[in-house]
């Protein structure tokens, strides 16, 4: 042994302070690609719960759960994405799914536990270390697995569409149905939201596989009404449709018109083989429109004898009177009401309660009355000279055109008003040849009416003033024209929040000579069928309706519905109330047949 | 020059559907027939002289496996890729190991994922990735992959999942709808 044999392991300190030649592990973190498929985030505010990714998933990894946070939003099911990483491949397919855009992957990828139990948990909703990674797969801009934009509507060109009262959307063929509807991803988020509960995904599934006899069968399941909604409908599960927050909603309004096109009415009993028996119950229903008529439907169907009393020559309620046949067809609505009728159900027509029939009459006669009356009576504009004989109403002015009477509107009117029923009123005066201004005292975007209403009412013609007031009716020269004096107005903010409010501005009024004007800013209640004593026990706040669970009202065996009952005010809602008053009143009248979950009724 | 080049493979090969993509790639199709002898032709005298990959599409609507031969000039710098649509029954084609070694590591792949046979291709039979696989190859779009690991893997103890509509018609309108009329 030598001197250098003896130091050697000592030489090797020297190096110790050297930057070593090798890397150093597994210490040192070795971070994914920018775009790895890496652990799940979800960002829980946009996710709505639709399931779409737990539906997708090939491998079962992903659970739809509840997340109390998330209970009760519109359009939004409260459940999250919980996933199973026992299970997970990560494909990436939940990603490229997700109509809402809140699921995509960040590049994480080590998860280290001794417990094999853990590689579980809800993306968003429990603490992650990744949750706010920005790196990881995302799904590309623009890509999608189904086509974002519906499949467009064939309508007539404004110029031909104001020259008739023919429909104005052509309606979808089998072709383009096929597509639009191939767009539905069926997470059934919409059904909620429809206030008749439709089976939207069914029905759009039974295009898909062509059998459209079961789209019809499935559609009178909850409304019997479809070829009118699929027309008119205010279709709020549009409005929630998951595929519209990244692209354009499924046209299910028109998917619905395409079911019912396809089916010809002399078919409708043979495919809907509604069985009609016999109760021995009798129930009268006042006013023979889609509350009253839905009611009726579903009435029959649990065998009780039907009586529908109605003030006007025809049924529909403002589905005839109020809805102008560009947008539906009388056919189409005589389609929905034909069968319903076809059921055994006795209309008396022209017959007005109150007038002619005395409402106690009913209430001794009948088991059970479902009230579905309607809003019938104009809103006064409350200003000078209103009462003038060239100061028209909108509701009158469509009722006329739908009667085949002419409402003598003029050349040049007026239409006060910015509603559905303001819209219709103006294209009608320009399908009678006038030309047309629409007054509304607020802004275009804070108008109640359909956006479509308006924009197509624009392409027709119609001239829109905004922020105009109407201040005082004056007499013209000519008794067969009216003048109107009315004044700008500026947009104020409201202090507390709510919607701004428009201020009349004195020195900017204008006076305008039509030959008529057309005042159609709401309508109301017509109660006076009542009397003092029955109003009183009916519980009425502002002139509507306020009734309980099954459309009862405390005064037993008497049922309402439709706009003179909910909030809403629009035929998919009085269908529901109908639909519902007859489950209640099938309850009040079978009280035996009540399982021990059902609640009280009366 | 490389359209020189595709005007004599469309002359002698029968080569259909040229399509340049962008930035530096052209693919073209050709028969199954007629594959094996473009490819070679390619490598031996076009300067095509290295495989990128051997990848497969499954068109399972149009019957066939589109095979894609990636194919790289040193020179030219040209990306060639050689469609060549087999039929997915009994599907078959013709070995390339002997153009390029590495090739029967692709075609024992194909096999193991699309179940496409390459005859007289070293060891095709052999695991490649899925160790005693006994199933359908999973890479063919008939493959059911819920259905397969719902049959194969067990299942974690409380899993519960909601079905979104169903939840929401209990939680907000449970009376109501077409359940009952």
């Amino acid at each position: 042994m030598n001197l250098k044999d003896l130091l050697s392991p000592f030489y090797v300190w020297q190096r110790a302070f050297e930057k070593p030649y090798t890397s150093i592990r597994p210490i040192q973190e070795r971070p994914g690609a920018a775009a790895y498929r890496g652990f799940h985030i979800n960002i829980s505010e946009e996710c709505i719960g639709c399931g779409t990714c737990h539906k997708i998933c090939q491998n079962d990894a992903i659970d739809m759960v509840r997340v109390e946070t998330y209970e009760g939003r519109s359009g939004d099911s409260g459940l999250r994405p919980r996933f199973d990483y026992g299970r997970c491949c990560w494909c990436a397919l939940c990603v490229d799914m997700c109509p809402a855009g809140s699921l995509r992957m960040s590049n994480e990828y080590t998860w280290i536990t001794s417990d094999p139990t853990e590689f579980h948990f809800t993306a968003g909703v429990e603490h992650t270390t990744w949750q706010d990674n920005p790196l990881g797969y995302h799904r590309a801009e623009g890509y999608h697995l189904y086509p974002p934009k519906r499949i467009e509507m064939e309508m007539l060109p404004p110029e031909v569409s104001v020259q008739s009262f023919d429909e104005v959307v052509a309606g979808y063929s089998e072709p383009q149905a096929l597509l639009e509807a191939d767009r539905c991803i069926e997470c059934g988020i919409c059904v909620a939201t429809c206030p008749a509960h439709m089976d939207v995904p069914d029905y759009i599934r039974s295009i898909r596989d062509r059998d459209y006899e079961k789209g019809l069968q499935l559609m009178y399941r909850t409304n019997p009404f479809p070829a009118t909604c699929g027309r008119i409908c205010t279709r709020r599960c549009e409005s929630v449709c998951p595929v519209g927050i990244q692209g354009e909603a499924i046209a299910i309004r028109w998917l619905k018109r395409f079911i019912v096109d396809q089916i010809q009415p002399q078919d409708y009993a043979r495919i809907l083989a509604d069985q009609t028996g016999n109760s021995g119950h009798r129930v009268a229903i006042i006013g023979a429109g889609p509350g009253g008529l839905s009611a009726a439907y579903y009435l029959r169907k649990q065998g009780h004898a039907v009586t529908v009393f109605e003030a006007q020559a025809s049924a529909g309620g403002m589905l005839r009177y109020g809805v102008p046949s560009y947008r539906l067809p009388d056919a189409d609505l005589d389609k929905d009401i034909n069968y319903i009728v076809s059921l055994g159900v006795d209309i008396r027509y022209n017959t007005r309660i109150g007038k002619d029939i005395r409402f106690e009459q009913l209430l001794q006669d009948f088991d059970a009355l479902f009230l579905s009356t309607g809003l019938s009576v104009p809103s006064s504009m409350r200003i000078h000279g209103e009462e003038h004989p060239r100061v028209l109403s909108g509701l009158q002015v469509l009722a006329d055109v739908a009667s085949g009477r002419d409402p003598g509107v003029g050349q040049k009117v007026a239409v006060i008003g910015g509603g559905n029923v303001a819209m219709d009123a103006a294209r009608v005066s320009r399908r009678l040849g006038a030309e047309v201004t629409i007054l509304y005292r607020r802004r275009i975007a804070d108008m109640p009416a359909d956006t479509e209403e308006i924009h197509e009412s624009q392409e027709e013609g119609c001239h829109i003033v905004t922020q105009a007031i109407p201040v005082e009716i004056i007499a013209a020269s000519s008794p067969q024209q009216v003048s109107i004096k009315w004044g700008e107005a500026e947009m104020v903010q409201d202090p507390k929040g709510g919607r701004p409010r428009p201020v009349l501005q004195e020195d900017r009024m204008h006076v305008e000579t039509y030959d008529c004007i057309i005042s159609a800013i709401g309508q109301g209640s017509d109660l006076e069928f009542l009397s003092k004593e029955i109003q009183d026990q009916l519980a009425i706040e502002w002139g509507k309706f306020a009734p309980g669970e099954y459309q009862h009202t405390s005064l037993q065996k008497v049922f309402v519905g439709g706009d003179v009952a909910n909030r809403t005010a629009d035929a998919i809602s009085a269908i529901e109330d109908g639909h519902h008053a007859a489950r209640g009143i099938d309850r009040f009248l079978n009280p035996d047949a009540r399982t021990h979950t059902d609640q009280e009724v009366n | 020059m490389m359209s020189e080049l595709l005007d004599r493979l469309v002359r002698d090969f029968g080569v259909t559907d040229i399509t340049e993509r962008p930035p530096a790639i052209t693919t073209l199709k050709v028969s199954k027939e007629n594959g094996e002898r473009l490819i070679r032709e390619l490598r031996d005298r076009e300067g095509f002289t290295h495989l990128n990959f051997i990848a497969c599409t499954d068109w399972i609507e149009d019957g066939i496996f589109r095979l894609i031969y990636m194919l790289h000039n040193y020179d030219s710098k040209q990306n060639l890729g050689v469609h060549i649509d087999i039929k997915r029954d009994h599907a078959e084609m013709t070995s390339i190991h002997t153009l390029w070694a590495q090739a029967w590591t692709y075609q024992r792949e194909l096999r193991e994922m699309y179940g496409i046979h390459f005859p007289g291709s070293p060891r095709l039979e052999e695991d490649f990735c899925l160790e005693g696989w006994d199933a359908m190859p999973p890479m063919r779009r008939d493959f059911d992959t819920a259905k397969y690991s719902a049959e194969r893997f067990g299942h974690r103890e409380g899993r519960v999942s909601l079905v979104p509509r169903d939840h929401m018609k209990v939680q907000l309108y449970p009376n109501r709808g077409g359940d009952e009329s």
